[in-house]
């Protein structure tokens, strides 16, 4: 169990390249919320989970974690954070469990294989992540999902290089996560089982 | 991820690409091998020469080594990564910058006192040439990770960053050569010395947190 959590977003307003992704935006999310953003390509899904996570910055707005101020350092956000962007962060020298090690690096060899078949790539512990497809790239870093202790996690696309399989999978995994107390904010393009009790954050202007 | 991790993967990264250093360093052999050959072999000009020719061709080498210093893990997305991780973003920079440091210098120092003896270089200002090196390239690579910083998200960065930081390495070799120089005339070189330690120190504070800035502003 984790101990609750919440994020209160107010007045967010986001510029990039001189377009606004969004005006005066606010929401609210606490433990058990899964939340998706929704918005057309382009829209500026990515940036506004970029923006959350503290690797860019917002034109104004603030945001608070569990009632502290975090709008300019994210540090007591990013102490909690989970977070998987577009690109992987996986490392093409290292191997698999490497990647992972990488990581966490106090996980063992058991936890490590536990995660890799979550993700259906057991045995590929010594493999050089270079000789991967994207595909299973991407799943290296959503094995991090199965190591992690983190409540809150913020997924960029986390079903696109799944199979069906793979993402009734992951959809278990996420129930499982928000009924210990945890949060998740993610975007998709694919339609999620609907007892997951997703809100919803439309990001229009 | 922690410190401890990222240590090591930075380590395990430049293992497997060990032959990114090899390159740089057989970069530094082949120049300082070329130059007798191409200007002239007497070992009149040559202990004259020897401590710029060995400076000259650190300075390259290094630039070569710092240039792509985050272009990897800008592209793949650690670099992101290392901004969510909850850890100081100057400190991790410092931390890489150092190992890069290290893995690079250790085998230019064990070089060193080949080259010299080949270039003439009197056995005395041999100790000279150790300490400006020692003192002076920790500067170039501080820099050079400014640069790195600066042009990580640009497609054809290298020429850009050479423009932005070799003015800042002019210091540092003309002191570095000073200093030799005056050895060599049994003059005092303290103040060279001085300086060259000044200069990384300075570096040593301004670089990471600059970096850190730069990284930020590059990525989005």
């Amino acid at each position: 169990m984790h101990s609750s959590v919440s994020l209160k977003v107010s007045n967010l307003w986001v510029e990039r390249s001189e377009r606004y992704l969004c005006k005066d935006m606010s929401f609210f999310l606490s433990s058990g919320d899964i939340a998706k953003i929704n918005g057309e390509n382009g829209a500026g899904k990515s940036s506004l989970l970029k923006i959350l996570v503290g690797i860019l910055r917002p034109l104004e707005g603030n945001i608070h974690y569990n009632n502290e101020d975090v709008s300019v350092y994210r540090d007591l956000l990013q102490k909690d954070l989970l977070y998987i962007g577009h690109d992987s962060g996986v490392k093409s020298v290292f191997t698999v469990a490497e990647n992972l090690r990488w990581y966490f690096p106090d996980a063992n060899d058991d936890e490590i294989s536990l995660a890799l078949d979550a993700v259906s790539l057991s045995g590929y512990e010594e493999t050089p992540s270079n000789q991967l497809s994207a595909g299973q790239k991407r799943r290296i870093s959503l094995a991090r999902l199965w190591l992690t202790e983190k409540p809150l996690w913020v997924l960029d696309e986390p079903f696109t290089a799944l199979d069906i399989k793979g993402v009734a999978s992951l959809e278990k995994h996420m129930k499982e996560h928000v009924e210990k107390n945890g949060m998740i904010i993610l975007t998709t393009h694919q339609d999620i089982d609907p007892s997951l009790n997703l809100k919803e954050i439309n990001l229009s202007l | 991820m922690t410190y401890m991790s990222f240590i090591k993967g930075e380590l395990l990264t430049l293992l497997r690409r060990k032959q990114d250093t090899v390159n740089a360093l057989v970069f530094f052999l082949m120049v300082v091998t070329l130059f007798p050959l191409g200007v002239s072999p007497s070992p009149d000009f040559l202990s004259v020469a020897a401590g710029g020719i060995i400076w000259c061709a650190a300075s390259l080498a290094i630039l070569m080594s710092v240039e792509s210093m985050f272009k990897e893990d800008f592209n793949d997305g650690c670099l992101e990564q290392w901004l969510v991780s909850g850890l100081s973003l100057p400190l991790l920079i410092l931390l890489k910058t150092f190992i890069h440091w290290l893995v690079v210098i250790a085998p230019l120092l064990v070089m060193a006192p080949l080259l010299s003896e080949m270039l003439f270089l009197p056995s005395e200002t041999f100790s000279v040439l150790l300490i400006t090196l020692i003192l002076g390239t920790p500067a170039l690579f501080l820099i050079g990770t400014i640069g790195a910083a600066l042009t990580v998200s640009l497609r054809h960065g290298a020429v850009l960053m050479l423009l932005i930081i070799i003015p800042f390495y002019l210091p540092v070799i003309i002191f570095s050569t000073g200093a030799i120089r005056a050895a060599q005339n049994s003059m005092m070189y303290d103040g060279q010395i001085a300086i060259l330690a000044a200069i990384s120190l300075v570096f040593l504070v301004v670089s990471p947190v600059m970096s850190a800035i730069s990284i930020k502003a590059s990525i989005n």
